[in-house]
Parts: C-alpha cells; structure tokens; sequence
C-alpha cells in the first residue's frame, strides 16, 4: 500500500451518442460522480470534455489514484483511453478541486470552441505535462471569472 | 544403446522404429494414469499423458519443454545416461519436481511427482484463491446445466475461451505480485463487461472461460466478446507501474444437442484463429476452423518425421560477384519432398515448424548439411543459410554453428547467416550477443529481406552486418518504377557507406541486371544469373561460369 502523492493523466474519446443536451446532462452526471467519489478517496484533479474528448488529471495518493483509474477504466461511456502520465509530484495544482470541470458553463459552444482553438486542444496530439499546463491554466481562469 | 524397461521408454524407442505406429504410440502413452512427457532430442513434446496435461493445466505436445522448466538447463545430450532432476511448472504456478531421464539417444522422458500432481489436481476442484472464481470441474457442471436450459428455451449458450495476451511477460518482468494484482482486476473488468447471470471461470494461470446463457442472436455474443477485448486491453496502473496486456477470444455457440467438451474445444480453435490473426480480438468458430486444423495437424505430424525419414533437401543458388561477374557464393534453399503431398513449399512448412520449435533441429540439420557440401567446393566459395529468429532462442546455435564448422573444417569467413529484420524485433538484445559471438568467430552475417520490415536503418546501425539483401520487390519492380530504382540506389549507397555489401535478389531480366548494375549493387541473386540446383550440379556450373562472364 502507498499513499505517496501520485499524478495521473490521460485522455480519451467520448462513445456516447447523444444530442448535446444529454450529452451536457450525462457529462455533468459523470463530473458529480467523480466528485464524491473523489473527496471520501482524497484524490483532486480536473475534466474537460471537448465534444470528442475527454482528457482528466487525476492527483492524490497512489492507491487512491490507481482505484479511481481503474473504476473510469471500466466505463464503457469512453474508449481509446491513452495514458499520458501517472509519477509521483511533490505538490498538488488542483488543491480545491474534487474534481474542477474546465468550461463548466457549457451552454456557450462557441466559447467553448473558441478555448478549444486558442489553446489548440487536441488532446491526442498533447504530452501530459501540456495537459496538465492547460486545465491547470484553464481552471484558474473559470476559478477568476466565478469569483 | 541401453534400455530403461519402464512402459513409456518401451513404447518410444520402438516409434523410433516403426514411425507408422506414432498414432497408436501417441494414444498409449495420452492413457497413462502417470503423468509423463514424452521428449524428442531438442526436447519438444511429442507424447504426453492425460494426467499430466490436467496437472500442467494445458495441452503442451509440440511446446519446448525449457518454457515448461524451472532451471534454464537446456537438455544435455552428452550425458545422455544421467537422469536430472528438474522442476516443472503448471499454468496456476505451482511448481512439482520432474525427473528427466534419456531415452537412449531418441529422446527423453518427463516423469512429474505423481503424489504433489495429485494434490494440484484436488486444488483445481475447488474455487481460486486469488481470484474466487470457479475453476473447471464448476465450469462443467454448470455449462451442462446451461446446455439443458438452451435445449428448453432454444436459446443457445455462448463459450468465450479467453487467453490473456503478454500476461506471462508481466509475471517474469514485474514479479508474482504483481501478476496476482493484474489479474484481480482483469476478473473485475470481465465482471464489468458481463451480466451478472454469465459465469466466469479461471481455467488456467491466464485462461478464462466465459458462459454466456440464454443470448438471442451470435450478435449477442459478438458484442460481449467486443467489450472485454476492449475493456481487458485498456492499459492498468499497479503500485506505480503502468501495464499492457491485451486478449484474445475464442467464441462457440451451442447449437441443438451441444455437448459442452465439444463446445470448449470449438471455442479453443476459435481462440488459436483470433490468436493467429495477431492477438487482441476475437473469432468466433466456424467449421472451416476445424478441417484447417486437422490437416495442420497432419501436416505436423509428417513434418515430425520428416528429418528422421530423410525427406529433406538442400538446393543452392548462385550468388554473383558484379565487379568480377563470377560466383562468389550459393545460398542453401531447404526442400521438402514429402513421399505423397510432393514438393512441399517451404511458405507452407516453415511458419509451422517456427510455431512448433520444430525448426531447431531442421535448421541444424541445414546448417550442418550445407557447411559439409561447401567445404568440398573449390576455392573460397561461400554458403549463405538462412536462421529463424526461433534458432536464437535456447541459446543452442553457436554451439551448433562452431561444431559444423569443426566437423566440416569450412573456413569460418566462408559461412553467411542469413538473418531478417523481424528475427530482431524480439529479444532484440540477445539476438544481437549471439550475433556479436558468431562474428567473433569469423562468421559473416546478413540482413535478409531488406526493405520489407520496419525500421531497419536502426538495425543497421546496431550490428555491423557484413552484407544486406535487397528484397525482391525492389528489384522487380526497378523495370518500370522509377521509385524502385531510387529506393535501390539509395540501398546500395547505405550499404556502401556503411562498408556493407549489397545483393540484389530476384533478378530475372537483362533489364533488371542493368539497373542493378548502374545502382551500385555488388552482388546479384536470381533466375536469371543461375536457378537453385542440387548439391550435385554445383561443380559443372563453377566450371562453365569461370570461363565465361555470365552477363555476355
């Protein structure tokens, strides 16, 4: 057993097939989901769904990290499930986040668009460490506008 | 030749006699209520009792024994008389203690400690400790059961045989530990994709069994064996380590009055097909599967013999030098002649005696047969033999190479191993120890095939090979595509750069020869410079090619 701090990230393509507003609706369910889960597990970390994709950095203890993996691993929601990065990190970057949703006010699709283009979001063409730079980036963003 | 009375010993040394009674032999000795293997010289499996196939946990005729073995000891046929004691180990991981004695000079037999092989079997009767689920004897009776209930409903059953993919490589690399951790969550993930009325049983150390009740359509079963191809692939993280294994499926439905050892066996044959078409998927069993198999396992059998029975043979083709335009050398081509099936083509016998492990003695008997006819050519002709990636494997092939050598008294510099890119893409690093030790000795090596595998530049730069191939298809297609002829240029002046020769094989035009020519090739190979002749003809056509230049 290890309750070293561990990061993960990865990235994936969505397989469900739905209008956008159970598509928001069943994302949403996906993101309460992980946060309850995540608090009781003491794992942080960031979503962000982008129509085609879902790319996640998961953050916490390393058993806590590997039990959360494997329970998305076995959601049939997404597949083609590339691993960027799972290592230790000295510190966490999404420190009051169960689990923050990168573009939560989703009702906007073109400025949703607009972060996809402006920040080049293509997850499958990204390293972890990008991954982590943008939602990190983008968190903070969402975190400055809620404010 | 001195002979141990014990049944099965009796019962192999007269097959080496009368090889027609093999069948019957193989049949007697699968009877045997003690669990044996029956060992031919390279110590492949050729006989094994049905008490050691349940206690091994799977069927392992034509298997090496060394992946069957604890100790890397390879079989000594120098002390052929010493019985060795070994330790031999079943697919769930136990380990029970093996004597290994000879069968004069045919082989050896395999005797596994009948009392421990008895406990194992006890342990199969009851669930599996790491994983909690059923084991075989459940798997049968609740399959029978199911069989019943399709019978009532009309509603067939589905059989899906699972074989992880790799697992083993995650158990030698990253330890037990870490195997155990894996495979509770690959049962997690089986259990994900399934419903709760399917039944799932561990078979073996990485074999499942999936029992699928009461499916409408092959769609049904289809679509299960999609999601744990899917879900059982996607990659594991474990105490730190990422991890990739995959499976594959095999998948029967019962049809009428299924029987459920007939159903496991068709989905077993399906599994060998998903296997065979590269891992990671599924096949789901058709009858065709079942008549390739018989005349595949025909084909074996015969292949089996085929070395004993002297149905080899060797042809040489003519190598030729382009700045001199005389022979230089000949590569050994293997023939089979097969008694009724004729001119076997080795397209068709090679893959299954590589799958078989049967190409180690075959290809020892090539590289002794070919070093022995070219010592006694003139002058400083060389022989080119090609090597199966398989012969590196056991670590037995300089061992063979330097006792050709010695037996023939051919001057080492005058031997060429062939070898193709794809023998370097496993184990890449001790094929290339084994190639640095026979280049030590003086032996020369080639690159076979070039241009055909992947990334061959890198291969060139991590062995100093003394010479590369040009595949065929370069060369043909060189008449009329000007890419071909860029592709070979760009070759030759690799080759040279790289103080490496070059052979153009498959050159059947004057066209071509031209081509090759003016490209920068040094050295040709193909019907039209000379066609593959018996052993016999060599002489003549020395004889008439040093007078003349070939390309006049």
């Amino acid at each position: 057993m290890s309750d070293d701090l561990h990061k993960l990230v990865y990235y994936s393509h969505n397989r469900m097939v739905a209008d956008d507003v159970a598509l928001r609706d069943a994302v949403q369910q996906i993101l309460v989901t992980s946060q309850k889960n995540n608090r009781a597990a003491g794992v942080t970390g960031a979503l962000m769904f982008n129509s085609g994709c879902f790319a996640q950095i998961l953050e916490g203890p390393m058993d806590a990290i590997e039990d959360t993996f494997e329970r998305i691993q076995q959601d049939e929601r997404h597949g083609d499930v590339s691993l960027l990065a799972f290592e230790p990190t000295s510190h966490r970057s999404f420190e009051n986040w169960s689990m923050a949703f990168v573009g939560a006010s989703l009702d906007d699709a073109a400025r949703f668009a607009d972060v996809a283009r402006a920040t080049a979001f293509d997850p499958s063409r990204m390293d972890g460490d990008r991954i982590h730079a943008i939602l990190r980036e983008l968190t903070m963003a969402e975190e400055h506008t809620a404010a | 030749m001195e002979h141990r009375e014990s049944g099965a010993s009796a019962v192999m040394q007269s097959s080496q006699i009368q090889p027609t009674h093999e069948g019957l032999l193989n049949t007697a000795v699968s009877q045997l209520s003690v669990p044996v293997l029956v060992l031919d010289q390279g110590g492949i499996v050729v006989a094994a009792s049905r008490a050691a196939e349940a206690v091994l946990g799977k069927h392992v005729i034509g298997e090496n024994v060394e992946s069957l073995l604890l100790r890397d000891a390879k079989l000594d046929r120098r002390a052929a008389d010493l019985a060795s004691q070994d330790w031999i180990r079943t697919v769930i991981g136990s380990v029970l203690p093996t004597r290994i004695e000879p069968l004069g000079e045919a082989g050896f037999l395999l005797t596994i400690d009948p009392e421990l092989a008895r406990d194992v079997l006890e342990e199969q009767q009851v669930p599996d400790d790491l994983t909690g689920l059923p084991r075989r004897k459940e798997l049968l009776t609740k399959l029978n059961t199911a069989l019943e209930n399709a019978r009532r409903d009309g509603r067939p059953v589905a059989v899906h045989c699972l074989d992880l993919d790799r697992f083993k490589f995650v158990n030698d690399t990253l330890g037990h530990p870490i195997g155990d951790a894996l495979l509770k969550k690959v049962v997690q993930r089986m259990q994900s994709a399934c419903r709760k009325t399917d039944l799932i049983a561990r078979v073996g150390g990485d074999e499942f069994v999936i029992v699928q009740e009461g499916i409408p359509t092959v769609e049904a079963a289809e679509a299960l064996a999609r999601r744990l191809v899917d879900l059982i692939g996607r990659t594991y993280v474990l105490r730190g380590h990422t991890v990739n294994i995959g499976v594959s499926i095999g998948v029967m439905l019962s049809e009428g009055e299924s029987d459920p050892d007939t159903l496991m066996r068709s989905g077993d044959l399906a599994l060998y097909q998903a296997k065979n078409a590269g891992r990671g998927c599924f096949a789901v069993f058709e009858p065709s599967m079942d008549t390739a198999m018989q005349e595949r396992r025909t084909l074996e059998i015969d292949l089996r013999r085929a070395l004993a029975l002297k149905e080899f043979e060797l042809d040489y083709q003519p190598q030729i030098d382009l700045s001199s335009d005389r022979p230089v050398g000949f590569e050994a081509l293997l023939r089979w002649k097969h008694p009724k099936r004729g001119r076997v083509s080795p397209l068709a016998f090679i893959p299954l005696a590589e799958e078989t492990g049967l190409i180690t003695p075959i290809g020892e008997w090539v590289i002794r047969t070919a070093c022995h006819e070219a010592s006694s050519w003139p002058g400083d002709i060389s022989i080119a033999i090609n090597v199966s990636a398989v012969q590196f494997r056991g670590g037995g092939l300089v061992e063979t190479v330097l006792s050709a050598l010695s037996q023939s008294g051919l001057k080492p510099e005058l031997l060429e191993l062939e070898i193709t890119e794809s023998s370097l893409i496993d184990n890449t690093e001790m094929v290339l120890s084994t190639l640095r030790q026979l280049k030590e000795i003086g032996v020369r090596i080639s690159m076979d095939d070039f241009g055909t595998g992947y990334s061959s530049l890198s291969y060139l730069q991590k062995f100093p090979f003394d010479k590369i191939k040009i595949d065929q298809s370069f060369v043909r297609g060189a008449d009329d595509s000007s890419d071909c002829g860029a592709l070979l240029k760009a070759i030759a002046s690799i080759g040279a750069s790289l103080g490496m020769k070059t052979t153009a094989e498959g050159v059947e035009t004057e066209n071509q020869l031209a081509r090759i020519r003016s490209e920068g090739c040094t050295q040709v190979q193909g019907y039209l410079t000379g066609r593959p002749m018996a052993s016999g003809a060599i002489l003549e056509f020395l004889n008439k090619t040093m007078m003349k230049d070939i390309a006049a």
